[in-house]
C-alpha cells in the first residue's frame, strides 16, 4: 500500500511547498508512489486522522503549533522537516533574538501585548523527534526527492554533517576569504553544492550550522580575513538565531 | 592519427583487465535462517556458472554485498571454503544495506563482489593446535575457519573455541554449538555477560575462560575476532600463555566502500584493511597505529 | 626522448591543431585564480598561471561520476560503460604530472579501476615549465621535475620553448601541427640556465629528514591536538589535493524508483564519518586523529607501499586551508615539536 502523506505548514512563507510543486516533471511520478492525503497549500479540506508520513514546513511559533506537532508525531510513522524554518528555526527565529515583547513593540508599536500562546520561534525538533531533515531556504528539489526516496526505501536520514567548503572547492569557486569577505560556508552544513558562492554570493547559512563545524576556529578566520567576529555573528543571525551554537 | 591515443606512463605499471571490479555478480538467496532478533544467516548462490566456479576463497575473506538502490556493505564469509557452490553470510541488521538485506526473501537476487582481502593462514595452521576466540558478531568470520578445520579435522592438533556473547539469546549458531558441547575433538566454551534462568554455561568476559584452558605455546595458533575493545585483552591473555606474536591472528572490521584498496575508508595505520587485511598477525597489528 | 625548439608565437598553431583531434583542456582565468577548463580559443589559455583551484585529477577521476546504471527489480547492472573522449591536458606543471603517476599506483595495480583507466588512456599530457610561487614546495620531494608521464613537455627558455617529446603520439602531433627546429648546444645551455634559475627561486625549503620515521615516532605528539583545534574539518585540503583519491559511493534512484545509478564522489578523511562503521564505532572521531591520519597516510602509509610520498608540493592545500594549516608548517612542527 502506498504510504499516506500529509504536507503541513507552521510559520513560513510556503516557499518550500512551492518548491515541491516546482519539481514539475517528477512530481507526478512521485505522486504515483505515495497517497497524498492532505496538502495544506493545495487542499481545502481538513487533515485526515490517519497517515504514515508527515512533511512539515515552517517554524514553531505558537502553543497551537506545538500541540499540532505532538498530534502529528502520535499518528505519523515518519516525520520529515523541510526548509530552514522547520529544521533550524530560520528567518522566523529572528523574532526570538532578544525578548518577544520588545519585538512586538518594535513591529506593532508600544502597548501591544504579546499573546499568551506565542512562543520564541523554534525548529520542529525542539518539540518532537524528526526522522528526516531537508535543510535549506528554500529546499532543493532534488535533495527533497532523494530524501523522499530514502523514506520510501526505509533508509536512515543521511543529511551531510560536514561544512560547505569541500563542495565549494569542487565548484572551483574563488574563496571569499581570499579577498577579505566573510562567508558562512565555513560553518554551514554541506549538501547544496555551494549554490550561493557559485553564483558569486557568500553563503548565508540557510542550511544551518554543520554538526562537524569548528566554530571556534572559524571565528578566528573571520577575525583574520572575514570582516571580524561581528560579521560572523550578524551573518548567523539571519537563519541561525535559534541555533544552540553560540559564537 | 588513428585509434586511441596512449599517454606515456612509467613502463611496467599497466596490466590489462577486461573486468570491472566494481560490478557485482547477481546472486540468489537460497536460504535465510533467523539466528537472533538482530542477526540472520543468508545462504547465497552466484547465478552465473562461470563466476560460481571461479569463486574461491579463504576463511577470513569478505565479499561486498550489493543491493542496488541502497548500496554496498562488506560482509565476511561465514561458511567454509570446503562448502562448494554456496556461501553463507551472517548479517546483523545494523545499517541501510544490512537492513534492506534483512527485508529480502528467499529467492530474491542481490549482488556480490569478491572475495576480497587476506584471510587466515589455513595451510600454515595445519599440523598445529588452534585457539579461536570470538566476541559477539566476531564469530561470523571465525565460523568459516571453524567449519574449515572441522572438514579437515585430522590435519590439526587440539582445537579450542572460546566464544562470548552478551546473553544466551544472542549466541550465534547455537544450533550447531549446542550439538558440539559433548564432542571431544573440539573444546568449546561459551560464556555470556548476562545469563538467563536457563543458562548453565560460563558467565563473564571471554578473557576469563583462559584460566580453564591449556595452551602449548610452541605449537599453537590463535585467531581472534570481536568488537574493537576486545582485542588487547584477549591478546594479553594469549601472550600470558607465551603464544608467539606472529602466530596470533586478528581480524578487523573497518568502514569500507570499494573493497579493492582505492576508496581509502578502511585505512588502519599505514595499511588498508580491505587488501592488506582484514586478517593480520599480531606482529603486523602491533605496527599498525591505532589498530588495537 | 627527443627534443625540438618551438617559437612561442607558433604555440597557438599547436593548440589549434590539437583542437581538431581532441578536446583541449588548459589553464584559464577564473576571477583572480585559475582553473583547468576546455579551451575554445588558444588566446584563453593562461600559460602564465601559478596554480589552479582544482588539480587535473578531475579529468581522470571526476568529483562525481556514475559507475553503473542499474535496475532495482532484478538487482541487475544495465550499463557500466565509461565515457572517455580523446582529450589533451595542456600546460600541466611538473608537480601535477607527477601527481598523476602517484594516482596511477592506486587506480591501477591488482584491481584496475576501469573508469580512471579509460580516461588516462584517452588523455595526452602536455607539460609546461613554471615559476615557483610562495606556496610551492615541490623541491622537497623531487617533484619539481617530471621525467615521465607526459607526451610533450614545454620548457620556457625566453622566446622559445625547449620541447621534450616523450611519446610517439606527442611526436606525431608536434610534427603535424607546429613548425619546429632541431635543438643546438646553445638551446640545451639555455634550458640548463632556466632550470638553475627555477631551482634557485624557491622560497620554501622543507626539512624532510627521516619524515616517515618521525611521523611514526611522534604519533602521540601534542602537535596533533594543536592542529586538531585549528582544523576546520572542511575537507578543502583533500578536494584540492592532486594526490588525494579517497571516494565515497552511494546509489541514486530515479523518481519512479525502478532504475538508478551507483555514483562515486570525492571524499575526505577529514570528514567525521569517514571511518565510522555502521553500528556506531568511529575509529577517528576527533579532528586531531583525522588530521594526523591525513599526514600519516601521505608521509608513511602510501610510502610503505609505493616508495613515494603522497604529496607533490603543489601548495594547493596551503591556499585552500583558511585555518592556515599546510604541509610546510606541519612538517616543520614534526621536526621542531612546535606548531607555528
Amino acid at each position: 500500500m502506498a504510504p499516506r502523506v500529509v504536507v503541513l505548514s507552521l510559520a513560513s512563507d510556503f516557499g518550500c511547498q512551492v518548491q515541491i510543486t516546482n519539481t514539475e516533471d517528477h512530481l507526478l511520478t512521485i505522486l504515483g508512489l505515495i497517497e497524498l492525503s492532505y496538502w495544506q497549500l493545495a487542499s481545502s479540506g481538513h487533515m485526515p486522522d490517519e497517515y504514515d508520513v508527515a512533511i512539515v514546513e515552517g517554524a514553531v511559533t505558537t502553543d497551537e503549533h506545538a500541540h499540532l506537532l505532538r498530534d502529528v508525531r502520535g499518528k505519523a510513522a515518519v516525520v520529515i522537516a523541510i526548509g530552514a524554518c522547520a529544521t533550524i528555526g530560520g528567518i522566523p527565529a529572528l523574532a526570538g533574538s532578544g525578548s518577544l515583547a520588545d519585538r512586538y513593540a518594535t513591529v506593532y508599536g508600544d502597548g501591544v501585548i504579546v499573546p499568551a500562546v506565542r512562543r520564541a520561534p523554534a525548529p520542529v525538533d525542539s518539540v518532537i523527534h524528526v526522522d528526516y531533515h531537508v535543510p535549506g531556504c528554500p529546499i532543493d528539489q532534488s535533495e527533497f526527492l532523494r530524501v523522499l526516496s530514502r523514506v520510501l526505501l526505509g533508509l536512515v536520514d543521511h543529511t551531510p554533517d560536514m561544512t560547505m567548503c569541500g563542495s565549494c572547492k569542487i565548484a572551483e569557486n574563488v574563496c571569499f576569504f581570499d579577498s577579505g569577505v566573510g562567508c558562512l560556508g565555513l560553518v554551514t552544513r554541506a549538501g547544496c553544492g555551494a549554490k550561493c558562492p557559485s553564483l558569486g554570493r557568500p553563503c548565508t547559512g540557510c542550511r544551518g550550522i554543520a554538526p562537524d563545524a569548528n566554530v571556534v576556529s572559524a571565528l578566528e578566520v573571520f577575525e583574520r580575513a572575514g570582516g571580524g567576529a561581528d560579521a560572523l555573528r550578524s551573518a548567523l543571525d539571519v537563519y541561525n538565531t535559534a541555533s544552540e551554537v553560540h559564537v | 592519427m588513428g585509434g586511441v591515443p596512449r599517454s606515456t606512463i612509467a613502463p611496467g605499471d599497466r596490466t590489462s583487465a577486461g573486468v570491472n571490479p566494481y560490478r557485482p555478480w547477481p546472486a540468489r538467496i537460497t536460504s535465510i535462517i533467523d539466528l537472533t532478533p538482530q542477526e540472520k544467516l543468508f545462504e547465497l548462490r552466484l547465478i552465473d556458472e562461470g563466476a560460481r566456479a571461479a569463486f574461491d576463497f579463504d576463511s577470513g575473506q569478505f565479499v561486498e554485498l550489493s543491493i542496488f538502490g541502497v548500496g554496498e556493505a562488506p560482509i565476511s564469509i561465514s561458511s567454509a571454503p570446503s562448502k562448494q557452490g554456496f556461501i553463507e553470510l551472517c548479517v546483523r541488521n545494523a545499517g541501510d544495506v544490512t537492513g534492506a538485506l534483512h527485508r529480502k526473501q528467499c529467492g530474491d537476487v542481490v549482488g556480490l563482489r569478491g572475495p576480497f582481502g587476506r584471510g587466515f593462514p589455513f595451510e600454515e595452521m595445519k599440523g598445529h593446535d588452534v585457539l579461536l576466540v570470538a566476541g559477539g558478531l566476531g564469530i561470523a568470520p571465525l565460523k568459516s575457519l571453524i567449519n574449515h578445520i572441522h572438514d579437515d579435522r585430522h590435519d590439526f592438533g587440539n582445537v579450542t573455541i572460546l566464544y562470548g556473547a552478551r546473553s544466551p539469546a544472542e549466541i550465534l549458531f547455537r544450533y550447531q554449538f549446542d550439538g558440539w558441547k559433548h564432542r571431544d575433538d573440539f573444546d568449546l566454551i561459551l560464556t555470556v555477560d548476562h545469563p538467563d534462568d536457563t543458562w548453565e554455561g560460563d558467565v563473564g568476559l571471554v578473557t576469563r575462560l583462559f584460566d580453564k584452558i591449556e595452551v602449548d605455546p610452541a605449537n599453537a595458533f590463535g585467531a581472534i575476532c570481536g568488537p574493537p575493545v576486545m582485542y588487547k585483552y584477549v591478546i594479553a591473555e594469549m601472550r600470558k600463555k607465551d603464544m608467539d606474536v606472529d602466530r596470533i591472528y586478528v581480524s578487523f572490521e573497518r568502514r569500507m566502500k570499494c573493497g579493492v584498496g582505492k576508496c581509502g575508508h578502511c585505512g588502519v595505520g599505514h595499511q588498508y584493511t580491505c587488501i592488506d587485511g582484514p586478517v593480520f598477525n599480531y606482529w603486523e597489528a602491533m605496527n599498525l597505529q591505532e589498530a588495537i | 626522448m627527443f627534443f625540438r625548439m618551438i617559437e612561442k608565437e607558433r604555440l597557438p598553431d599547436l593548440i589549434r591543431g590539437l583542437s581538431t583531434e581532441f578536446e583541449v583542456v588548459g589553464p584559464v582565468a577564473k576571477g583572480d585564480k585559475f582553473v583547468f577548463a576546455p579551451i575554445d580559443d588558444p588566446a584563453d589559455m593562461r600559460l602564465d598561471y601559478d596554480t589552479t583551484i582544482l588539480p587535473p585529477k578531475k579529468w581522470f577521476f571526476p568529483p562525481e561520476e556514475t559507475m553503473m546504471r542499474f535496475r532495482v527489480a532484478d538487482n541487475e547492472v544495465v550499463d557500466d560503460e565509461v565515457y572517455a573522449p580523446p582529450r589533451v591536458l595542456f600546460g600541466l606543471h611538473p608537480c601535477d604530472i607527477n601527481s598523476l603517476q602517484l594516482m596511477d599506483n592506486v587506480f591501477f595495480g591488482a584491481y584496475i579501476d576501469p573508469y580512471y583507466r579509460a580516461r588516462r588512456e584517452n588523455t595526452l599530457i602536455v607539460g609546461l615549465s613554471c615559476v615557483p610561487s610562495e606556496t610551492c614546495f615541490c623541491n622537497a620531494w623531487g617533484t619539481d621535475e617530471a621525467h615521465w608521464g607526459f607526451d610533450i613537455f614545454l620548457s620556457d627558455v625566453g622566446d622559445e620553448y625547449f620541447a621534450s617529446i616523450r611519446s610517439v603520439s606527442g611526436a606525431e602531433l608536434v610534427d603535424r601541427h607546429v613548425k619546429t627546429r632541431e635543438i643546438t648546444d646553445n638551446d640545451t645551455r639555455r634550458f640548463q640556465e632556466r632550470t638553475a634559475a627555477f631551482k634557485a627561486a624557491f622560497e620554501n625549503h622543507v626539512d624532510t629528514s627521516q619524515l616517515p620515521l618521525l611521523i611514526d615516532a611522534k604519533f602521540e605528539s601534542p602537535i596533533w591536538d594543536q592542529l586538531g583545534e585549528k582544523c576546520l574539518a572542511c575537507g578543502a585540503c583533500s578536494m584540492v589535493c592532486p594526490t588525494c583519491y579517497c571516494y565515497d559511493v552511494h546509489d541514486e534512484l530515479e523518481p519512479d524508483q525502478t532504475m538508478g545509478r551507483r555514483v562515486r564522489t570525492w571524499d575526505s578523511c577529514q570528514f567525521k564519518d569517514f571511518a565510522a562503521v555502521a553500528h556506531g564505532q568511529n575509529f577517528r572521531d576527533s579532528r586531531a586523529s583525522r588530521i594526523k591520519y591525513r599526514y600519516y597516510h601521505k608521509q608513511w602509509g602510501y610510502l610503505s607501499k609505493f616508495e613515494r610520498v603522497l604529496c607533490v608540493g603543489c601548495g594547493r592545500c596551503s591556499r585552500a586551508c583558511k585555518a592556515g594549516i599546510n604541509p610546510v608548517k606541519v612538517i616543520e612542527a614534526l621536526q621542531t615539536g612546535v606548531v607555528s
